[in-house]
């Protein structure tokens, strides 16, 4: 038996170097609260899109190479998202609707020896990052999940996502973050713009769809 | 002026492009486990992307279809949209496999098809620790890799195929076969972790 928390070691050091970049990099960072973005990483914009498409991360350590299969150290997802275009009072760039289905099968991830199943409930918000080099567009995005393999639900959750040319596999990005369990899969790089903290997709694509 | 008339024309003529919702279609389906025989037709943990896009997905923690397979922790997802740039793509995963009580064994499965205007691919799709007659094929199994099975058929292992603007790919496809009297006949197919999208 597993539980993500127990396996903060890792995350924790993507995070605390995160959280110090974010801080750096942008000075209206928002305190964390429910059902809104925690952080902006980057500039971004709220208008209609939508983001769909699925595929494979290999992660650790997230870039476009495999690793062995029979390691298992790779997570697969769907997702999609279609942002409103539209701003709550605090200003919050509100998602009319999105799902998310992620499955990491790294063992040392597994709960009850089943690979960890992450299931969004809500998508709240979206906004559209504009500070990125994704050739088609990237978008910031999230809200509640559950985990499957305890129940345990109404969790916040934020993804970035990143539609960088075709084929999706070796272009695009994904990257997920669960504070409360601890549990991240984000790859970012002082190399590129802090919007894309996103690992590079092994397989599948993400498509950024301008309008919906 | 006629080039003229004849922009105005074609502009009118396609709404859709104007305002950047050329729609086009999108399809995508992926399911864990399927037998076809005389006895069985079943397919198990199936997911099949909705009319209007966004996403479906279909879960199990075991599978067993008969003698024929089993699996535990399949994950089947189907995502796209049909508006432009349209996409397609699904995926399974499917972990500790046996085929044919154990004739044919994977400890990982993960099986993805993605489709968009520029094109399809299978990239992603992996086996790990596939074994077949007991022998051991590693995890690098090239595309349509096909594998005899004496006295059962055979076995194409990473079997990726071109359909009309798509692409199909089952990770193990087992084809049944009888010979009776030298003659040599299809007599059903279990396919384990198969994805497939197409735009059009």
């Amino acid at each position: 038996m597993s539980n993500p928390r127990l396996h903060a070691g890792l995350a924790a050091t993507f995070a605390v170097a995160l959280a110090a970049w974010g801080c750096e990099a942008n000075q209206t960072s928002l305190a964390p609260a429910t059902g809104r973005p925690e952080f902006h990483f980057f500039q971004f914009e709220c208008t209609p899109f939508k983001v769909t498409g699925g595929g494979r991360i290999d992660y650790p350590p997230g870039t476009a190479d495999q690793n062995p299969p029979a390691s298992h150290e790779y997570e697969t997802f769907g997702a999609h998202v279609i942002a409103s275009g539209q701003t709550d009072a605090n200003g919050t760039c509100l998602a009319d609707k999105g799902e998310l289905e992620w499955v990491d099968h790294r063992p040392e991830m597994e709960i009850n020896g089943h690979p960890l199943n992450l299931h969004a409930t809500a998508v709240t918000f979206a906004e559209r990052a504009t500070d990125t080099d994704c050739s088609d567009g990237a978008a910031h995005w999230g809200g509640k999940l559950r985990v499957q393999n305890t129940g345990q639900e109404n969790l916040d959750f934020e993804v970035w996502d990143c539609d960088n040319g075709e084929p999706g596999a070796g272009h695009d990005g994904f990257a997920i973050r669960v504070p409360a369990l601890g549990y991240e899969v984000m790859c970012p790089d002082p190399d590129l713009p802090p919007a894309e903290p996103s690992c590079t997709l092994t397989g599948g694509n993400r498509q950024f769809h301008p309008t919906h | 002026m006629k080039i003229q008339f004849a922009g105005l024309a074609l502009l009118l003529a396609m709404p859709g492009a104007v305002a950047g919702q050329m729609r086009m279609g999108a399809s995508a389906t992926s399911y864990g486990v399927s037998v076809r025989t005389a006895n069985l037709n079943q397919t198990a943990a199936s997911a099949t992307l909705p009319g209007d896009g966004t996403l479906a997905q279909a879960q199990a923690s075991n599978v067993t279809l008969g003698s024929y397979v089993s699996a535990q922790d399949v994950f089947a997802v189907a995502t796209g949209d049909g508006d432009d740039p349209a996409d397609a793509g699904s995926s399974v995963t499917l972990e500790s496999v046996s085929v044919l009580n154990g004739l044919i064994t994977a400890d990982g499965v993960v099986a993805i098809a993605s489709s968009s205007a520029e094109g399809s691919n299978g990239d992603g799709s992996s086996l790990a620790n596939v074994t077949v007659n007991g022998v051991s094929l590693g995890d690098a199994v090239a595309p349509n890799t096909r594998v005899e099975l004496p006295g059962v058929g055979y076995v194409v292992l990473n079997e990726q195929t071109t359909t009309p603007g798509g692409i199909t790919v089952n990770m193990i496809h087992v084809v049944l076969q009888q010979s009776v009297l030298g003659v040599t006949r299809t007599t059903g197919e279990i396919v384990v972790g198969s994805a497939s999208s197409s735009v059009n």
